[in-house]
């Protein structure tokens, strides 16, 4: 339905991004935290507008931004993952001086970026809303501008992603010099018909492919992931963990969906998937192997789930992969929230040798982060066993079995070093002891959330497997 | 009977380890003393299993089915003759094993109980699942407390035996995923319904040809967990690093899981593959027996020894497992009982000595029984048992199963019977090293004989050991019915594969066996 409305989620997030930049100036410095309880406000109403429009279909600019049931479950765990970031972000910044004005307003402008983009199927539109998100995340990954690192990473990502912005106008050139639209579905309508099908369309897909592949870190378009995720500041590596991934993998699901039912010639693109998903998951989880440094772990831990994600692609079981989806925001989110939770003024406990001994001394923090930990390793019976085994079974009925016994194998060697991590939390005596900052209601809040968001999602998933089905066929057939 | 029964036996431990987690601490007795009533209520329900259990009946009892979510994963519980005895195994050491560990833990009382606790409750579940789905939850959901409980309280190498061990499991149980996957999926593909019904399986007949993958993944998963020869590597490090109760469960109970595995899905499931792989098993078994006695003679750490004789004694229960008749897996079933009783009451024996003398390498003893003639009386029970001397459970079981064996093969036999030969050779001659002859270290001097607690504990494995050993009828005659069924439906099912392999030669052929269906085809064979 042709309505004004679609473009109300998208209007009350710029609403607060452009609201929290102009408050921002008559605050004090003490007082920032209210831009935060004034974003998280936004977050609320724009969550709770999604639910309402469920099931309504509303849609403007001739059909090139619709509020279909998949964009609005999507926009909302993008929105409760935001949330999330924000939250762990109000002590974060005035314990780690990144107590800038523009932090607020860049995270929700970055989201914004992400509602356009998975609420359209133009390839032009999705660009459009990769570019707000790209920006402001290169600013985000450079924030704390006295330190190397931060700069290292923001200047790493925005060479990048430039790039991968490069690559995917190159694709969609190619695919409008050959299909004549930009639109997903006509895009894809041309693969059916066997005359015209021309090279230069499939590696219009390919780069397109690529494109994305950086957002969300294939290998080997992986490189730039630790060092970025290291740099920058924690909450934000949280984000970018989750956030762009979710939205990459909302625009392959809109190309694949129909992709491989109907392209003549689908061989030559699942087999470039395929190869991809497998170097992502073994590759990511070996280089995970050697890395001391938590942030670094988590990022290698989050490519070798870009695999496992692809691998519901490659299943085309599309309700599964946004049942990952959902389980990824949480344990993730929950163990950078661990991860925040160990920090004191001026400093971040980041180094393996820091976490020895914290599960006696910090019980809470420690069996949660366990939790997530074992969750994002695939143990039953938390949410990440119950999203594998519903994607890995996917696979399977669709004959990927080596892919899967490689999906196997490598979440096999995650095994390792998730378990490392809790080796050092429980089974090591500690040389030294850290302090932390124990007073931090919302991060708790964050925790127990994610806590119940893992759980839940394991033993009793119930009414979001149904949400989801209804998201995914809401999707117009071609 | 509406009383969830099952459920209630199996989740009482999680419950009380979410109660545990809201007592303080400090009240370390208190803590004690709840989860020790826990698991003895646990216990008297188990009781009531076995009291109100149906031997006549092959059919799984006390059955609870409910939907649980989609891709038919069901909540889907019972026990047969087999699983109703490891069960009870569980729940009676359960307390035992808390007992044994009373004074010993003392650091981290509260997360050591806790996890004891969720243990049994993942253990119970493993035993009583009839969903493979369910199934697969408990048996690695199972690996975390045993993860912590040696890596935690374990010894000196307690990191590098707790990985080992979760990561050899790990890698069994993840292929044995993927054959599950690819069960789920050939079952749909056939019926066009999902199911992770573990009796649907069964009612699948499969190509010989997919069987035997699916059964090397399986049984790859078992065979790491009981373990057969060459996947025992993680066994030794891991009973020498864990804590005394920690060896006590692995041993009793967490090896049975392997055997109840190849009992349950292994073998009923797989049947044409079992006949194919069934010489190359046996000989592992029987490497298995003679390399683990071997070992057993020349180890210098009692614990290591008696872990060593586990890799022995299991390759017999194997070995008896894969003569496929009823002396064999009755046998084979008591056997594992029996060994969780006598290793159980053997590593709590040497927690008894560690406690005293802070080691266990054998050259530091020397004529204990002087100075502790109660112990010396109940060590030498607990090591007749696990020898197999008449009178005690472990001849019963070891009697039975060389008799399966000998009638499947003479040979394996002859080899199989080294166990007990082995087994009395090692035993006898550490309990001589340790306990008898001259008193050659003066700290030996100062060991007090048993407490009344640990006397308390030992007793009722001991009147156990005597029960099974003298009566061992109130035990085999509940499991008849179920073995025999068991056994059936593998030959049977050996039987009309063959017979359809010659007609049809297909890649890929799943039939489902209705009694209609079965019948034509029968006739149609004839």
């Amino acid at each position: 339905m042709n309505s004004f409305f679609a473009l109300f989620p998208l209007l009350i997030i710029v609403f607060a991004a452009l609201l929290v930049l102009i408050l921002e100036v008559f605050l004090k410095k003490e007082n920032k935290n209210y831009l935060a309880y004034i974003s998280l406000a936004f977050l609320i109403t724009c969550f709770v507008v999604c639910i309402k429009f469920w099931n309504r279909g509303y849609s403007y600019f001739n059909g090139n931004l619709i509020l279909d049931n998949l964009s609005l479950f999507l926009i909302s765990i993008l929105i409760l993952a935001t949330g999330f970031v924000f939250l762990l972000s109000m002590k974060y910044i005035s314990l780690q001086n990144t107590n800038y004005g523009e932090f607020y307003a860049l995270l929700l402008l970055a989201l914004s970026g992400v509602i356009i983009m998975v609420s359209s199927k133009d390839l032009l539109v999705i660009f459009l809303g990769l570019e707000v998100l790209s920006i402001s995340s290169y600013a985000l990954a450079g924030l704390r501008r006295d330190d190397q690192k931060s700069s290292e990473a923001a200047i790493k990502y925005f060479l990048l992603g430039s790039f991968a912005t490069a690559f995917l106008v190159f694709g969609l050139a190619l695919l409008y010099g050959s299909s004549h639209s930009t639109d997903i579905s006509t895009i894809i309508q041309y693969f059916q018909s066997e005359q015209s099908l021309t090279l230069m369309a499939l590696f219009g897909l390919g780069m397109v492919i690529i494109a994305f592949g950086f957002k969300i870190a294939f290998v080997p378009f992986h490189m730039w992931t630790p060092d970025v995720y290291q740099g920058a500041p924690t909450p934000i590596t949280a984000f970018f963990s989750v956030v762009p991934k979710a939205a990459g993998f909302t625009i392959l699901l809109r190309i694949f969906l129909f992709y491989w039912d109907i392209a003549l010639d689908s061989q030559a693109i699942f087999w470039l998937l395929w190869v991809i998903s497998a170097l992502t998951m073994v590759v990511g989880n070996l280089l995970a192997l050697r890395q001391t440094n938590l942030k670094r772990i988590l990022a290698y831990s989050s490519i070798a789930h870009a695999g496992y994600l692809l691998v519901a692609i490659l299943a085309r079981d599309n309700s599964s992969l946004v049942f990952y989806l959902t389980v990824y925001l949480f344990m993730n989110m929950g163990a950078f929230a661990a991860v925040i939770a160990l920090s004191k003024k001026d400093k971040e406990y980041l180094e393996l040798e820091d976490y020895a001994g914290i599960g006696f001394r910090y019980p809470w923090i420690g069996v949660t982060f366990s939790i997530f930990l074992l969750s994002l390793a695939g143990f039953p019976p938390t949410g990440g066993f119950l999203a594998k085994f519903f994607v890995f079974s996917a696979a399977v009925r669709q004959g990927l079995v080596p892919l899967v016994i490689i999906a196997v194998l490598a979440s096999l060697i995650s095994v390792f070093y998730y378990m490392r991590i809790i080796v050092y939390m429980y089974m090591k005596e500690p040389s030294y002891n850290i302090e932390i900052t124990v007073d931090n209601p919302a991060l708790f809040l964050v925790l127990f959330l994610c806590l119940y968001g893992v759980l839940q999602l394991g033993l009793y998933p119930g009414n979001i497997l149904l949400l989801i089905k209804q998201a995914v066929s809401s999707i117009p057939l071609l | 009977m509406n009383f969830p029964i099952l459920t209630f036996i199996t989740f009482i431990p999680l419950v009380g380890a979410v109660l545990l987690i809201f007592i303080h601490r400090d009240k370390e007795d208190l803590l004690r003393y709840i989860s020790l009533g826990i698991v003895l209520v646990a216990f008297v329900f188990s009781l009531f299993l076995y009291f109100s259990f149906n031997a006549e009946t092959p059919e799984p009892q006390f059955v609870e089915k409910k939907p649980w979510l989609a891709y038919g994963i069901e909540y889907h519980l019972g026990i047969d003759g087999i699983s109703l005895f490891l069960v009870l195994l569980t729940t009676f050491l359960m307390p035992i094993i808390l007992l044994s560990s009373w004074r010993y833990i003392r650091k981290r009382v509260k997360e050591y109980l806790i996890l004891m606790l969720i243990l049994e409750t993942g253990i119970i579940g493993v035993f009583v699942s009839l969903n493979l789905f369910l199934f697969y939850v408990f048996w690695e959901a199972m690996l975390i407390p045993m993860y912590f409980l040696i890596g935690v309280w374990g010894g000196k190498r307690r990191i590098y035996a707790t990985l080992k061990y979760v990561l050899f499991t790990m890698l069994g149980s993840l292929l044995m995923l993927v054959a599950i996957f690819f069960l789920h999926s050939m079952y749909y593909k056939a019926m066009g319904v999902y199911s992770l019904n573990l009796f649907d399986y069964y009612n699948l007949i499969l190509n010989p040809g997919i069987q035997i993958w699916l059964f090397l993944a399986f049984a790859l998963a078992f065979a790491i967990k009981v373990p057969l020869f060459p996947f025992h590597t993680w066994l030794p490090d891991a009973h020498v690093e864990a804590p005394t109760a920690g060896s006590v469960i692995l041993a009793a109970v967490l090896l049975k899981m392997g055997v109840y595995g190849f009992l349950r899905f292994a073998l009923p499931l797989f049947p044409d593959a079992v006949m194919t792989f069934l010489p190359f098993l046996s000989i592992l078994c029987l490497i298995g027996i003679i390399y683990g006695g071997l070992m057993a003679l020349v180890q210098k750490d009692i614990k290591s020894l008696v872990a060593y004789s586990s890799v022995s004694h299991m390759g017999l229960i194997m070995l008896a497992i894969f003569a496929l008749n009823v002396e064999g897996v009755e046998g084979a079933i008591y056997q594992m009982l029996n060994h969780g009783l006598s290793t159980g009451a053997l590593f709590l024996i040497v927690g008894i000595l560690y406690e005293r003398a802070h080691t266990r390498m054998i050259k530091d003893f020397g004529g204990v029984s002087k100075q502790m003639p109660v112990f010396a009386a109940f060590f030498l029970i607990c090591m007749l048992s696990s020898v197999g001397l008449p009178g005690l459970n472990g001849f019963i079981g070891e009697i039975l199963c060389l008799f399966g064996i000998f009638q499947a093969n003479k040979i394996y036999a002859i080899l199989g019977v080294t166990t007990v030969i082995l087994a009395a050779w090692y035993l006898l001659w550490m309990y001589q090293r340790v306990m008898q002859g001259p008193i050659t270290n003066e700290k030996i001097l100062s060991f007090k004989d048993m407490n009344k607690r640990e006397i308390g504990y030992i007793l009722p494995i001991v009147i156990m050991m005597f029960w099974m050993g003298i009566y061992p009828n109130t035990f085999l005659r509940k499991m008849d019915s179920s073995v025999t069924h068991l056994l059936n439906k593998i030959k049977e099912r050996g039987i009309i594969f063959t017979k359809a392999q010659k007609d049809k030669d297909v890649v890929l052929k799943i039939e489902h066996k209705t009694e209609k269906k079965n019948t034509e085809k029968e006739e149609q064979f004839r």
